[in-house]
């Protein structure tokens, strides 16, 4: 009997999501059309400004909705994982063109500096929302600029640093246990944290782990995120 | 080189509408003129006969009956797909909860829904310029060239790094077509060896199995399946290896397991429902063949099997549990029949099984009358049957027909299969336990013996004495196909060597016009006819 509720909760969240990305994807497209129909001399600053937000916002819940069914998935054994090499620079190009309306809106460079032979192995879905929710937390809090940087020693490791305010003190304490950053009083983002970590733990290479790792500071003087995959 | 649509043709396959809109306008401002929309999966293989897409795009989910999965899969099937197409599909989730399973026929791209216009263009161009720059390589196998694929994926991946994984992948598969397992396995071991790729280390075990080595290609899919749970294809390798080691219970558990996770596989739930037959489980072979059946409706690897192996597991149920409500069984079965008879109806071999088949559901009903009414429909559907009956068939419909007490049609179903086989040892074996008619079995045991010995004379290029045999075989067995076939060619050869020989095409002209009707779709119909029209071609040359 727990098997059955389990499925029919598996195919009512599954089938739900759906129905709410669907209908996000036509929000979008239908502000986009709004804009169209305008008279261009008419669109100011504010109206652009405004337009970046239900943008921003609507790709925010999108993506949430995307880690809320792929952690239900991970803890019910059902989520695939299908890692395979990849070129991380055309990678990382791509996640930046996800939020690329975002970044012109806002005027924030986002530079990435990635050596164009790295071949790394992760699964390319499950990082990419992950890299997803951290670069749209980073537009979010930086001033002028984002550096996705990246390197391959002993580890895959990718940094996502801004020259925001950085992270709180007590978010970077928590190193690890990202599950008690999920805060409802404050409405802290540590899902896509938590998330993050879980998604880096699933890579695994002889007797070694992926981790994520907070910090502040750096050559943009603001918040870094670091995922290392082994 | 800016990347244009204008020279492409695109169709977009998505069921909400609005959506479908979104996406032309993306297509357009890329250049696309040539678009096409449709709403599901159907119209897509129809526009597909219609014209040969450069572009598709494929929602995943498209409603009620067939997904993006299943569309590709009939498209690839019945080749409405240009060997450089692009197909990319669009996906409400992850993308990689689709990409574990099929390997045979996998798109060349996942966006993962909503996603933008420049997104869109980034994934088309990259996936144009991979199929781009491995179409000498897909043309190759699509024509089954594999030394050809060799050559070329060795080319490709030296000019392309980029698709060095991919290049590793194709030239695995052309060696294992090629059955150079030593090489395949030695390939895919080094790729394993350095990280644990999941298709990689399912290649591993496959080619282990392939060798017969099963004890250690079990170990290995132990481990993708642990390693990977989600890695569904590997369970059902392992359900095959432990079956193979003789340990059918284990395999059912296997694909328990897989099934639960994804159910809508329908070769997988055909496996699970032939196990669990096996393993003398009947609720859960009736489950799964019950869920053959809703998946078959929708997909191009349907055929009438499920079907009736669902009427046999519900006839079963009748006759083992009576504690079952029969008329809600009958009725069930009676659906499938239904089903079944409109989605083969123009195989007469189908419908004679059906016929059979329901026969033997009024049996376990005992309902006198019906069971009557279908023996005769099985009459009728024999005396009307166009095509040959495959050995298995029937041996399965000469068995059926005797458990229902029909002896007459159950002989004349087997002598007909035992004169056709004869030439087949291990089915006149299986035949010989099922007849009463033991002559009729020394004979064809005997003719058998003429057929081969006159095939060995042949290919010795003592054509007198082959001759001479397949005579004796074919005055035996006069209706057997094969035997037919090889005497008329033996004729032929001795009239191609002969030129004063008129005799010998006239013998092998009154053969072929007395034998059996070959039905089109019969694998024999090809030489069949190529035979005969070289013996009418000598003969007017002759006469």
């Amino acid at each position: 009997m727990q098997k059955n509720n389990d499925d029919i909760f598996n195919l009512i969240l599954a089938s739900t999501v759906h129905d709410m990305k669907n209908s996000l994807g036509m929000l979008g497209q239908s502000l986009k059309s709004i804009f169209e129909h305008i008279d261009p001399a008419a669109i100011d600053t504010k109206a652009n400004n405004l337009c970046g937000i239900v943008q921003y916002e609507t790709s925010r819940v999108n993506n949430s909705l995307m880690q809320l069914l792929a952690i239900y998935k991970l803890e019910n054994e059902q989520l695939p994982f299908n890692p395979s090499y990849y070129n991380l620079y055309d990678f990382l190009d791509e996640q930046r063109l996800l939020h690329l309306p975002l970044l012109e809106a806002k005027n924030i460079d986002c530079e990435i500096d990635c050596d164009e032979d790295i071949e790394g192995v992760f699964d390319e879905s499950l990082l990419g929302t992950v890299l997803e929710n951290i670069i749209g937390n980073a537009i979010r809090y930086t001033k002028n600029k984002i550096a996705i940087r990246c390197n391959q020693n002993d580890m895959l490791e990718i940094e996502i640093a801004d020259d925001g305010s950085g992270y709180p003190e007590q978010m970077i304490k928590l190193e690890g246990n990202y599950i008690h950053g999920i805060n409802q009083s404050s409405g802290s983002t540590g899902l896509g944290l938590f998330f993050a970590q879980k998604i880096a733990e699933m890579h695994k290479h002889k007797d070694q782990n992926g981790s994520i790792e907070l910090a502040n500071g750096g050559a943009l003087n603001g918040g870094r995120f670091i995922i290392k995959l082994p | 080189m800016i990347f244009s649509l204008a020279k492409k043709s695109t169709l977009i396959v998505e069921d909400f509408a609005e959506f479908a809109r979104s996406v032309r306008a993306m297509l357009s401002t890329m250049g696309a003129k040539n678009i096409d929309i449709v709403y599901n999966a159907e119209d897509a293989i129809e526009a597909c006969k219609a014209r040969k897409y450069d572009v598709i795009l494929s929602d995943y989910n498209l409603g009620q009956k067939k997904d993006g999965q299943q569309l590709l899969e009939e498209l690839s099937k019945y080749h409405l797909l240009k060997s450089n197409c692009v197909f990319l599909m669009l996906t409400a989730e992850n993308t990689s909860t689709m990409v574990m399973g099929a390997v045979e026929f996998q798109p060349d791209g996942y966006i993962a829904k909503p996603f933008t216009g420049n997104l869109l263009k980034s994934r088309l161009q990259k996936a144009t310029d991979k199929k781009d720059a491995l179409h000498p390589i897909s043309r190759a196998i699509a024509n089954k060239q594999w030394e050809v694929a060799l050559e070329n994926i060795d080319k490709v991946s030296k000019e392309n790094p980029k698709y060095k994984m991919s290049c590793l992948r194709l030239k695995y598969k052309a060696l294992k077509n090629l059955k150079q397992l030593d090489k395949a396995l030695e390939l895919v071991t080094k790729i394993v060896s350095q990280r644990a790729i999941p298709w990689a280390m399912q290649a591993v075990g496959e080619i282990f199995y392939l060798q017969k080595n099963f004890k250690k290609s079990l170990d290995i899919f132990k481990n993708v399946t642990t390693e990977f749970p989600m890695a569904l294809e590997a369970y059902d390798w392992l359900a095959k290896v432990q079956h193979e080691l003789g340990q059918p219970i284990d395999a059912q558990t296997t694909l328990t397991k897989a099934i639960e996770k994804s159910p809508k596989a329908l070769q997988r739930q055909k496996n699970l429902g032939s196990l669990a037959e096996e393993n003398n489980d009947l609720p859960v072979m009736t489950k799964a063949y019950r869920e053959a059946v809703k998946h078959s409706a929708h997909s191009a690897f349907s055929s009438p099997e499920e079907y009736l192996k669902l009427t046999t597991a519900l006839t079963r149920q009748i006759n083992e549990d009576p504690a079952s409500s029969t008329d809600a069984v009958t009725k069930e079965a009676e659906q499938v029949f239904g089903k079944l008879e409109k989605a083969f109806s123009s195989s007469g071999t189908t419908k004679l099984r059906s016929s059979v088949a329901r026969a033997q559901l009024y049996k376990a009903n005992k309902n006198e009358e019906k069971q009557k009414k279908h023996l005769a429909d099985v009459e009728k559907n024999l005396i009307n049957l166009d095509e040959q009956i495959s050995a298995n068939i029937s041996l399965e419909l000469s068995e059926s027909l005797r458990e229902i007490g029909s002896e007459e049609l159950s002989d004349e179903i087997l002598n007909e299969a035992i004169q056709q086989n004869l030439d087949d040892p291990i089915f006149i074996e299986k035949a010989s336990k099922l007849s009463n008619n033991q002559d009729l079995i020394n004979l064809s045991k005997q003719a058998g013996q003429y057929n081969s010995k006159a095939i060995n004379y042949f290919k010795n290029k003592k054509i007198t004495d082959a001759i001479n045999y397949f005579k004796k075989a074919n005055k035996i067995a006069p209706t057997n196909i094969n035997i037919c076939l090889n005497y008329v060619q033996a004729r032929l050869k001795q009239a191609q060597s002969d030129k004063q020989n008129i005799d010998s095409l006239h013998i092998a002209d009154q053969i072929l016009s007395t034998m059996p009707n070959l039905n089109f779709s019969d694998h024999r119909y090809a030489r069949y006819s190529e035979l005969n029209r070289l013996i009418q071609l000598m003969l007017q040359e002759r006469e």
